[in-house]
């Protein structure tokens, strides 16, 4: 069965916002909400560092990393647990997703949401352009809605939008069932965590930290699934291929650490 | 991580805060919100069976929402 999950290499993250943005415009996220966050790791502020500046030649102690969050995907969803009309529910191939014509927009699911992963329509949807983006129909007024992994894309055979438009290739979606795919030989090969593991929630997302892994291997907007030669970290590695060519040409507009 | 070496759930402040600025005029009891999220995670951190939690809440959310479609129903659960 199918079973879908999204790996994050956050030694790969650049925190450009790509993933944001393209999710806000893919998804038709209204003004003022965002599925798809990216934190940072540091100082109080988005975008600003913890420590200390090098002084009388010391090297000083800023540090900041990037921390990209959106609905986890929970295997075992306190948000579905909770929603008193089952409006919030867990499809087959493992995304959570919310029927807005049933959603009473009570709000349980968001506080028993532990990433804070979901938003509510306070007001009237406000979009720029008014009459929307994307591919995906505006939600209502007073519903909550979240991630669906671009669900829409996936049924398609594509990949979700954040993946795609991740100029690091720092997000690796595909099937955690199918034991080749790249997901899974990333969550067995690399140091990978979940956040708040300890919870019990099974998030379906996995961050790798330490080691940078070779990010996404192939490109285009296919899913893994969908290739008719399956990509390999290794042919990300050969210098001479084309896929190489590319990340050479990315890192040097992106940088490469 | 494995269920049994899982620390039991304690609500942090900040979500406490959080989840009463959530639920504020939301239409629905807050009170049981909260409560209803804070056992959803001792669902999932092991300390509460998913039939326990439905049981526990059945008649307050029939009461609240007029209906009970959470997915947690046991088979054979009499409403």
């Amino acid at each position: 069965m199918t079973n879908y999950g999204l790996v994050i290499d956050q030694e790969r993250c650049i925190g450009c916002h790509s993933c944001a943005m393209s999710c806000k415009q893919e998804n038709n996220v209204p003004m003022g909400q965002a599925w798809n966050r990216v934190l940072t790791v540091g100082g109080d502020h988005i975008d600003t560092p913890e420590g200390s500046y090098p002084e009388d030649g010391d090297d000083g102690t800023l540090e900041m990393s990037y921390q990209p969050t959106a609905c986890q995907h929970c295997e075992n969803a306190p948000c579905v647990k909770v929603c008193p009309v089952n409006a919030t529910y867990k499809r087959e191939d493992g995304i959570v997703e919310i029927d807005y014509d049933k959603c009473i927009g009570c709000r349980y699911c968001m506080a028993a949401c532990p990433y804070n992963a979901r938003v509510f329509n306070w007001d009237e949807p406000q979009h720029r352009p008014e009459e929307g983006t994307g591919d995906v129909e505006e939600r209502p007024q007073g519903v909550v809605e979240k991630c669906t992994f671009c669900s829409h894309r996936v049924e398609e055979g594509l990949d979700p939008a954040c993946v795609v438009n991740c100029p690091a290739d720092a997000r690796i979606f595909g099937d955690l069932d199918d034991d080749g795919s790249t997901v899974s030989k990333y969550v067995a090969e690399y140091d990978t965590n979940r956040l708040l593991d300890e919870k019990g929630t099974d998030p379906k997302t996995y961050y790798i930290q330490g080691e940078m892994s070779p990010g996404r291997p192939w490109k285009g907007k296919e899913l893994e699934s969908e290739l008719d030669e399956q990509p390999t970290p290794e042919e990300a590695d050969d210098p001479d291929s084309e896929e190489s060519m590319r990340r050479a040409t990315a890192d040097a507009v992106w940088g490469d650490d | 991580m494995t269920k049994e070496s899982r620390p039991a759930h304690e609500p942090i402040p900040e979500w406490d805060e959080a989840a009463d600025e959530i639920l504020d005029g939301c239409g629905y009891d807050p009170d049981l919100g909260k409560r209803m999220a804070e056992d959803a995670i001792k669902i999932t951190n092991g300390e509460l069976t998913e039939q326990e939690f439905h049981e526990k809440y059945h008649e307050e959310v029939k009461t609240e929402f007029g209906t009970d479609e959470r997915p947690t129903k046991p088979e054979g659960f009499d409403d």
